[in-house]
């Protein structure tokens, strides 16, 4: 099922980019319904990382359009990029990368801490969520305290905590066991569908994209799914944007 | 020659700060030398040219601090995946590092010695061609076994430390691919206690050698005359003091950082402060011990006429730049460490402002608590010498 362009939450249009020379995406497009949950599917190496960063504002694409709610967002500055990252987008990446010199709560909290959010409400809200996701006991320990799992759970937490527009998660469970990928993907799309969060799941699992609603499947920075839906929606796209 | 590649292919920034060692081994090389042209030039005033000796060890140590932290700071010297897996581990890079800094000392050295050779008038062909050579003794020649040991300390002793400081340890280095977070925190630093007891045994054993009788002295060289060796030692112990209580007082400004329901700016200074404590902290005390001494001779100076003469100068140059030099790298150092968290936080749409005004909180934290012991120490070490 293809979101009529009006509802996309995030749009893309012909997405070129490259890393210093080696070619990264080659003309991908694609929309993405609020709170809709897409899968981007693909072996390593086929510009799934590319285009979740293009889409998240923190990589500038070479060529092409990224749109945010009817604005674009290739064209705004770094700054206002980094406010509509720590506004309205949340990002889980493969490793869970937290700060090592704050605890677990505070971790989870800092996104609310960095948008100016009282300490007492931010840690309430930090301990509501370690509580879905199971790691409460730990919330005042520090990161090298847990496990990798666990980690990755506080990192799922961090994304949720400001209860964004649009979550990204690249691989968020390519480093997890089955059990805990479950949890943590559970989690997160349970969130996802209760609070109307768009989710943009980069994978080459196909056990993880297929508990997506729609999957869009890269090969060498290019669609391999529907060229031809994928043809259409570019030219529907640009005749609009005209 | 791996090590001289590695230096080819390297940063400036990073062969700035062995050329930032290569010039304090030249001065210190050249302050060593005219202590023995002193030697020669008053063959019976011995116990004045020991004391001269003895005066160069000061700058020497801040120089081999210097040397130590940028051989840890290098990043040729950093663990590395590829490099540890063709059999270049943390063994040899220990290596790797320690002939890096002979280098830079070797050529400091050999730097002071043609500059010396050129002030006394042996070396001809440039302007200021033996323009001290009075004082450098030019008449008498100077004997080469006693010139080469004392340029040879320099490179010698910064070699030694490098080597020491970065040999690898019985604990397993850490692994290179392990996620910052992974790894266990350094223990909050001790030292304290120890710190506080050597400055007052400092402060006290200077008021006590003031009321001293003042015939048994070791007085600076150049005209600072009358300071008994007892304010010397009472120095270096308050300097002792201050460096080990260094790292305690910066993890306890990073706990009043944090305190009291912090938001992101001040949670993330006091943390980072609290973690970075034993790695800035050690330097920052040398800075106030150096601080603390410059004010004490700046207030004596001040009470009576005491010009010094240019090797004094030379030597409080060295001493005072290599410190800040040496608290400089470090804060490079830490900088470079936490650029993994840096970038993370970057990724969660942290502001640079934002992690500039928790940069800010930091050197002000510090600022606040540490000026006003320095101010203390140094009032209190020039009470009993300004009477």
């Amino acid at each position: 099922m293809v979101a009529p362009p009006d509802d996309d939450a995030l749009r893309a249009l012909s997405l070129h980019h490259s890393h210093t020379g080696s070619p990264a995406l080659a003309g991908v497009s694609l929309g993405v319904g609020e709170g809709e949950i897409l899968a981007v599917c693909g072996p390593r190496g086929s510009g799934k990382t590319t285009l979740l960063r293009c889409l998240s504002g923190q990589t500038v694409p070479d060529e092409g359009e990224v749109w945010f709610n009817g604005s674009p967002v290739h064209t705004l500055t770094a700054l206002r990029r980094e406010r509509l990252r720590r506004e309205r987008f949340g990002w889980i990446g493969p490793e869970p990368s937290l700060v090592p010199e704050l605890t677990v709560w505070e971790n989870a909290a800092l996104p609310l801490l960095l948008r100016g959010t009282p300490h007492r409400q931010a840690r309430a809200a930090a301990l509501e969520w370690l509580e879905h996701l199971d790691i409460s006991a730990h919330a005042n320990r520090r990161p090298h305290a847990l496990t990798q799992p666990q980690r990755q759970r506080t990192a799922t937490a961090r994304a949720l905590i400001a209860v964004p527009s649009v979550v990204f998660a690249d691989e968020p469970t390519a480093t997890l066991h089955r059990a805990d990928r479950a949890l943590v993907l559970r989690t997160l799309l349970a969130a996802a569908r209760s609070h109307r969060i768009t989710v943009v799941l980069a994978s080459h699992d196909p056990e993880v994209t297929a508990l997506a609603d729609r999957t869009v499947t890269l090969l060498d920075g290019r669609r391999t799914d529907t060229p031809e839906a994928a043809d259409a929606e570019g030219q529907a796209e640009c005749s609009l944007s005209v | 020659m791996l090590a001289l590649r590695l230096t080819r292919g390297s940063h400036p920034l990073v062969l700035l700060r062995r050329l930032l060692v290569a010039a304090a081994s030249a001065g210190v090389g050249f302050l060593l030398l005219s202590s023995l042209t002193h030697a020669l030039a008053h063959p019976g005033d011995s116990a004045a040219s020991l004391q001269r000796l003895l005066w160069c060890a000061l700058p020497l140590a801040a120089t081999v601090h210097l040397a130590v932290v940028v051989a840890r700071t290098d990043p040729a010297t950093r663990p590395r995946t590829g490099l540890s897996a063709v059999g270049l581990g943390p063994g040899r890079l220990a290596v790797l590092a320690a002939v890096s800094t002979a280098v830079a000392g070797t050529l400091g050295s050999a730097l002071a010695l043609l500059f010396f050779l050129h002030l006394r008038g042996d070396l001809t062909g440039l302007p200021f061609d033996g323009a001290a050579a009075e004082p450098l003794a030019s008449g008498r020649p100077l004997p080469t076994g006693a010139a080469l040991i004392l340029l040879a300390l320099v490179p010698f002793s910064t070699t030694l430390a490098a080597a020491l400081a970065l040999r690898p340890r019985g604990a397993p280095a850490p692994a290179e691919a392990e996620a910052p977070e992974a790894t266990a925190p350094p223990r909050p630093p001790g030292g304290l206690p120890w710190g506080c007891a050597l400055t007052t045994a400092g402060l006290a054993v200077g008021t006590y050698a003031a009321h001293a009788d003042r015939g048994v002295s070791l007085p600076l060289p150049g005209q600072f005359d009358g300071h008994p060796a007892g304010s010397l030692l009472g120095w270096a112990l308050t300097a002792v003091g201050l460096a080990l209580a260094g790292p305690a007082l910066t993890h306890f400004c990073g706990r009043l950082l944090q305190a009291r329901r912090p938001g992101a700016a001040r949670l993330l200074a006091g943390r980072i402060l609290m973690e970075e404590s034993r790695r800035i902290g050690r330097p920052l005390g040398v800075v106030c011990a150096v601080a603390s001494a410059v004010i004490t001779v700046w207030t004596l100076h001040d009470t009576g006429p005491h010009p010094f003469g240019p090797l004094t100068g030379l030597g409080a140059t060295l001493v005072i730049a290599c410190t800040a030099a040496t608290l400089i790298t470090s804060a490079v150092e830490a900088r470079q460490s936490r650029s993994a968290a840096t970038e993370n936080l970057r990724r969660l749409g942290a502001s640079a402002g934002a992690l500039r005004l928790a940069a800010l909180l930091r050197v002000l934290a510090l600022l606040l608590v540490l000026t006003p012991v320095t101010w203390a120490v140094a009032t209190l070490a020039a009470v009993p010498l300004a009477r």
